[in-house]
C-alpha cells in the first residue's frame, strides 16, 4: 500500500477504532471506548509519554539513558516536597529541577568521565531509590500524614477543566453544551466510539496533562526544525563530524541529558501531584523503564513515542475503569489478526500469514474460553506488544548511530 | 619554482643522478610555470621550508611550494612521504615547528582547522566524515545553519545547496539520508560541505582511493568545472597516472621533504616514479608460476541468502589450483566479505565446498580450519586481533590446541612461536609483551599475516592483504604471498587495490551484487575493464 504519512496516520487510526466499535456492539461491552476509560488512559500515558522523550532526547544526543528510572524518582520526591510545601505550581517546577539534577549526574559521569552509560544509569536508580527515602526519614517523618515512605498529603491541585461546546466546559459562567458527551451516548457505530475517545481526551483535563501533551510537538520542532535540535541530533549520530564542523559535542550531550532528566522529573511530578496528591515511595512503578520500551517502539521519533506512550496506557486504563472489559480485548486482537491475515494473504507473505492466523486462532480461543483474566496477564499486555513491533519492525528501526558510545574529544574514528 | 631547489639544497636529499631531474629542477620559473594559469594575482597558497616534527620522526621536513590560484595541484609521494602531514598542516590540525603558510599573499597561522576554513580552505577527508541517518542538506549545513532566531531555514539552505551542487555539475537529493547513497554521491556531500563554507582552495586527500575508474572520471570532470570557476584544488596521491591525467603542476614529495615541482606535459609516467621513490619503485609484478592441476580449492554454487532480500552472494563457483592466485574484484560491499565468511564457515550457505577434495560444505569453522583454511580478515584490528592483549597471545589465538596440554597453555612455546613470527615476518616490536595496539598498522599487519602463514594452510583466503600498510610492508606481505604460493599455496586475494589485484593473480574474478560477473587473465585486464564490470556497467558471460 502506497500511502502518505498523513493518510497512514488516519488509517492506522480508523481501523482499530472501527475494529473497538464491532467489538462493542458484538459483545455489548461499552466500556472500551467509553470517555471514562479513554480519560484514564491518557492521565495513564502521560507519564510513560514523558518518560520516553526522556529516553529520546538522551539517545539523540547519544547517550543512553537506563537511569529515566531514577530520575523520575527524584521528581516524585522533589514533587511532591515542593507541592506540599509551595503548592501544585512551584511542586512541578521542582520536580523538573529534580530529575534534572539525576540528568546532571548522569551527564558528568558519562559525558565528563566516560563512565559506561548503562552502569551509570543503573547507579543513578539505586542512588535515587536509597537517596529519597533518606531525604524522606529528614523531611517528612514526624509531619502529620507523613513517613519515611511518603509525604504528608497536599492541600491543593492542579486546576481541570473541559473543552468547551465539545465537553461542555464552561466560558465566562456560560455552561456550553456537550456535544462529544451526547454522541457518546447514542451508541452508534464508530461515531459514538469517535466520541468517546475524543470526550475522554477533552473533559476533566488536568493543565499538568496538557503541558506534559505539548512535549511532544515542543520536541519534533525543537529536534528537527532548529539549529541547536539540528546539533544535538548530529552529536547522537556522528559526533567526529559535527566536531570538525565546530559543533561543541559535549555541551549538547550535557544539554541532551538535562532535558531528559527534566521530563522524566516531570513525569514524575505528574504522579505526584496530578494523578495523586500525595509523594508515595515506589510511586513510579517501573514507568521510566515501559518508557525506554516505548522509545524504541516508536522509532526514536515524537509521534512513535506518542504511539507506544498511548497503548501502554490505554492498557493500564482499560484495567483500572474497566477490568470486566479485558477478555472482550482478546476479541479484538483476534479481528486485528484476522485483517493482518487477509493483508498478508494479499501479500502473499507465508511466514506472517501463519504468524498472524496463530495469532488470532489463539485470541480467538482466550476470548471464548477465559472469563477472568489474571491481572498480572493483562499488565504485560503492552510489553507483549512492544516485543511484538520489535521482533517485526527491527529491521525498519533506525536508532541514532552513535547513542551508547562515549565520545572524546579530538578522538578519530 | 624555486621551491625545488630550495628543498634539494637546504634538505640535501641525494636525487638520483639522472639528467633529465635535474633538467627541470634548475629550469628558470617561466619555463617550468607553461600551462599553469598564472594570472598575475597572489598564489592561492604558499608553502616556505615547513618544517613538522612527531617524537621519534621528522613528518615533514623544509617544505615549500607555491599553489597558483584557479589549478589543480597534485601532491604526489609514497605512502609514509609526508603528504598527509602537510595537508594538515595546512588545514590547522596541526602546527608546523617552523616555516610560514601564506594564503593569496598574506602570512597567515592556522590555530585550529576553523581558522583555515575562515581563510577559504577547506578539507576532504580520505574516511567521509558524515552522519548517516541526517539527510545530505542536514549533513552539509551542520555547524554552519542558515537560521532565523534559531529555527533553520531549510528552504534557502536546499536553495544554496542546489546552485553549488550546479556549479559543481551534479544533480542531488539534499532530502535523501546519507545512508542511502554510494561512495561517489557522499563524496560529492563532502565536497559541497566545503563549498558551501566558502572554501576557495580545495583539499582532497587520497580522494580516489575509495572510487572505481569511472566514478574517478567523473570526480575529475566535477574538479575541472571547479578550477574554471576560480576554485584552487590540491590533491594528495599515489596513482601516478590520474596525476597526470588532470593536474596543472605536481609536486612530488619523498621522504618528508619536496623534491620538485613539474607539469605533467614535462614528464612521463616512469620519470615521476622515479622522482617520487628515489629509485625503481617496488611492484607487484606478475610473474609466471606453476600452477598445477591439483585442486585445493573447489566451490560450486555457493549463496548467501537473507530472507526478503537480494541474495548477498549468488550462485557462485570457483576452483582454486596448487600454487594459483584468484584475485577478487569489486566494490567493496559487493559480497566479497560474505563470500569469505561463507567459505570459513561463519556465514550459513548453500552449495558445496571443498578443501583438498574433502567436502566441508557442512563444516563448522574449526573443522574448515583444520581442513586447511586460513584467513587474513577485512579489518585486522576488528577481526584479527585483540588490541589490548599482548603479541604473544594474539599469536596464540586459532592455534591454542596446538600450544595447549591438559587445558594448561604452553606459555614458553606460545612465546618462542610468536618470537619466530616477529622475526621471520620483520615485525618492529621491541618484544613479543608489548600489547597489538601499540604496532602501528603495517606491523599489525605484518603480525597477522605470519600468524596465518606459520598455520601452514592450504588455501589461504586474503583480504586486503596490504590495506593501510607502508610500502615496505606491502611488499614484504606481498613476497610472503608469492612464497606461500610457490610452494603450492591456494590463495584467494580480495583486494580493493586494483594495481596489487592485477599484479598477484593469476586469474580474476569481478564481483558484483553478489554475483561473479567477469573472469579475466590479469594481462588481459585493465583497471577500465574491471571498472566497468565492478559497476555493473559491463557484463559478460563467463
Amino acid at each position: 500500500m502506497k500511502l502518505t504519512g498523513r493518510a497512514r496516520l488516519m488509517v492506522l487510526f480508523a481501523v482499530p477504532v472501527a475494529l473497538m466499535s464491532v467489538v462493542r456492539l458484538w459483545s455489548g461491552e461499552d466500556a472500551l471506548t467509553s470517555s471514562d476509560t479513554i480519560g484514564a488512559s491518557l492521565r495513564l500515558s502521560v507519564p510513560i509519554l514523558l518518560a520516553g522523550m526522556a529516553g529520546l532526547w538522551a539517545e539523540r544526543c547519544g547517550v543512553l539513558n537506563i537511569g529515566i528510572e531514577g530520575m523520575m524518582i527524584f521528581g516524585t520526591w522533589f514533587g511532591g516536597w515542593g507541592a506540599w510545601q509551595f503548592g501544585p505550581w512551584v511542586g512541578l517546577a521542582f520536580a523538573v529541577v529534580g530529575g534534572m539534577l539525576g540528568g546532571l549526574i548522569h551527564a558528568v559521569a558519562t559525558v565528563r568521565f566516560n563512565v559506561d552509560q548503562i552502569i551509570s544509569g543503573v547507579v543513578l536508580n539505586l542512588l535515587a531509590f536509597f537517596g529519597v527515602r533518606y531525604m524522606s526519614d529528614l523531611a517528612f517523618v514526624g509531619q502529620p500524614g507523613g513517613g519515611v515512605s511518603q509525604s504528608p498529603p497536599q492541600t491543593s491541585a492542579i486546576p481541570r477543566f473541559d473543552i468547551p461546546v465539545l465537553s461542555g466546559g464552561e466560558v465566562f459562567g456560560w455552561k456550553s453544551p456537550n456535544i462529544l458527551l451526547n454522541l457518546e451516548e447514542r451508541g452508534w457505530f464508530f461515531l459514538s466510539d469517535l466520541a468517546g475517545i475524543l470526550h475522554g481526551l477533552t473533559h476533566n483535563l488536568s493543565w499538568g496533562t496538557v503541558i506534559g501533551v505539548a512535549a511532544v510537538p515542543a520536541t519534533f520542532w525543537i529536534l528537527w526544525r532548529t539549529r541547536i535540535g539540528l546539533r544535538l541530533r548530529s552529536s547522537g549520530e556522528s559526533p567526529v563530524a559535527a566536531e570538525t564542523l565546530g559543533v561543541n559535542v559535549i555541551r549538547l550531550r550535557y544539554l541532551g541529558l538535562l532535558v531528559s532528566g527534566g521530563l522524566a522529573g516531570y513525569a514524575g511530578g505528574i504522579l505526584a501531584i496530578v494523578a495523586s496528591s500525595y509523594y508515595r515511595q515506589g510511586q513510579t512503578a517501573g514507568r521510566g523503564y515501559i518508557g525506554l520500551a516505548t522509545m524504541i517502539f516508536g522509532n526514536w521519533r515524537p509521534v512513535g513515542v506518542l504511539g507506544g506512550a498511548s497503548l501502554f496506557g490505554y492498557a493500564e486504563g482499560v484495567k483500572l475503569v474497566a477490568n470486566d472489559a479485558i477478555s472482550t480485548l482478546f476479541l479484538f486482537v483476534a479481528l486485528a489478526a484476522v485483517l493482518l491475515v487477509v493483508a498478508a494473504v494479499v501479500n502473499r507473505n507465508t511466514t506472517r500469514g501463519i504468524v498472524t492466523t496463530f495469532v488470532a486462532v489463539v485470541a480467538a480461543y482466550a476470548y471464548l474460553a477465559i472469563d477472568d483474566v489474571p491481572e498480572s496477564l493483562t499488565q504485560s499486555l503492552p510489553y507483549f506488544a512492544t516485543l511484538v513491533v520489535l521482533a517485526t519492525a527491527s529491521q525498519r528501526l533506525r536508532p541514532p548511530a552513535m547513542a551508547g558510545i562515549p565520545y572524546r574529544r579530538g578522538e578519530s574514528h | 619554482m624555486r621551491c625545488g631547489c630550495v628543498a634539494l639544497c637546504r634538505g640535501g636529499v641525494t636525487v638520483p643522478q639522472r639528467g633529465w631531474v635535474w633538467q627541470y629542477l634548475s629550469m628558470p620559473d617561466s619555463a617550468a610555470n607553461g600551462s599553469a594559469s598564472a594570472n598575475g594575482t597572489a598564489p592561492a597558497v604558499e608553502l616556505h621550508n615547513i618544517s613538522k616534527g612527531f617524537p621519534g620522526v621528522v613528518a615533514n621536513r623544509d617544505i615549500s611550494m607555491t599553489v597558483e590560484r584557479g589549478t589543480i595541484h597534485a601532491i604526489v609521494g609514497e605512502n609514509g612521504a609526508g603528504k598527509s602531514t602537510l595537508m594538515k598542516t595546512l588545514y590547522g590540525l596541526h602546527q608546523p615547528d617552523s616555516g610560514t603558510i601564506a594564503v593569496n599573499g598574506t602570512e597567515v597561522e592556522f590555530g585550529s582547522p576553523s581558522d583555515a576554513i575562515d581563510s577559504g580552505i577547506g578539507m576532504v577527508h580520505q574516511h567521509f566524515m558524515l552522519a548517516d541517518n541526517l539527510t545530505v542538506l542536514e549533513n552539509i549545513i551542520l555547524g554552519a545553519e542558515p537560521a532565523t532566531g534559531g529555527v533553520i531555514d531549510s528552504r534557502e539552505a536546499a536553495r544554496q545547496i542546489t546552485e553549488l551542487a550546479r556549479s559543481l555539475g551534479v544533480e542531488i537529493d539534499v532530502n535523501s539520508p546519507v545512508a542511502e547513497l554510494g561512495v561517489g554521491q557522499r563524496q560529492r556531500v563532502e565536497i559541497l560541505k566545503v563549498l558551501y563554507r566558502g572554501a576557495k582552495t580545495l583539499i582532497l586527500d587520497e580522494p580516489t582511493a575509495v572510487l572505481v575508474p569511472q566514478e574517478v572520471d567523473e570526480l575529475f570532470e566535477n574538479l575541472r568545472r571547479l578550477v574554471d570557476a576560480g576554485t584552487t584544488v590540491l590533491f594528495i596521491s599515489h596513482k601516478l597516472d590520474e596525476v597526470l591525467a588532470v593536474s596543472n603542476r605536481i609536486t612530488v614529495i619523498r621522504q618528508g621533504t619536496t623534491v620538485g615541482t613539474v607539469t605533467p606535459a614535462e614528464v612521463t609516467r616512469r620519470q615521476l616514479a622515479e622522482m617520487m621513490v628515489g629509485s625503481d619503485l617496488p611492484q607487484p609484478e606478475p610473474r609466471t608460476s606453476e600452477v598445477s592441476d591439483r585442486v585445493r580449492l573447489e566451490v560450486k554454487n555457493l549463496s548467501v541468502s537473507r530472507p526478503g532480500r537480494r541474495d548477498l552472494v549468488h550462485d557462485v563457483s570457483f576452483a582454486i589450483h596448487s600454487g594459483e592466485i584468484l584475485g577478487v574484484a569489486g566494490v567493496e560491499g559487493n559480497g566479497q566479505f560474505e563470500l569469505c565468511s561463507a567459505l570459513l564457515g561463519r556465514e550459513h550457505s548453500n552449495g558445496t565446498v571443498a578443501i583438498d577434495g574433502k567436502d566441508v560444505s557442512h563444516a563448522s569453522v574449526r573443522d574448515r580450519k583444520n581442513a586447511g583454511i586460513a584467513y587474513v580478515p577485512f579489518d585486522r584490528q576488528r577481526e584479527g586481533l585483540m588490541l589490548t592483549s599482548s603479541l604473544w597471545e594474539n599469536n596464540l589465538l586459532g592455534q591454542e590446541e596446538k600450544f595447549t596440554k591438559y587445558g594448561f597453555v604452553n606459555v614458553a612455546a606460545a612465546r618462542a612461536a610468536c618470537r619466530e613470527v616477529i622475526s621471520r615476518f620483520g615485525v618492529l616490536t621491541p618484544n613479543e609483551d608489548v600489547p597489538a595496539f601499540a604496532l602501528s598498522g603495517g606491523n599489525q599487519q605484518k603480525l597477522v599475516v605470519g600468524r596465518t602463514m606459520s598455520m601452514n594452510p592450504a588455501v589461504l583466503l586474503a583480504a586486503h592483504p596490504t590495506r593501510g600498510i607502508d610500502v615496505g610492508a606491502q611488499a614484504a606481505v606481498w613476497e610472503e604471498i608469492r612464497t606461500a604460493r610457490d610452494a603450492g599455496l591456494a590463495v584467494l586475494l580480495v583486494s580493493a587495490d586494483l594495481e596489487e589485484l592485477l599484479g598477484l593473480s593469476d586469474r580474476v574474478i569481478v564481483m558484483f551484487e553478489g554475483s561473479v560477473v567477469a573472469e579475466l587473465s590479469p594481462r588481459d585486464a585493465t583497471p577500465e575493464l574491471l571498472g566497468s564490470y565492478m559497476t555493473g556497467a559491463k557484463v559478460a558471460a563467463r
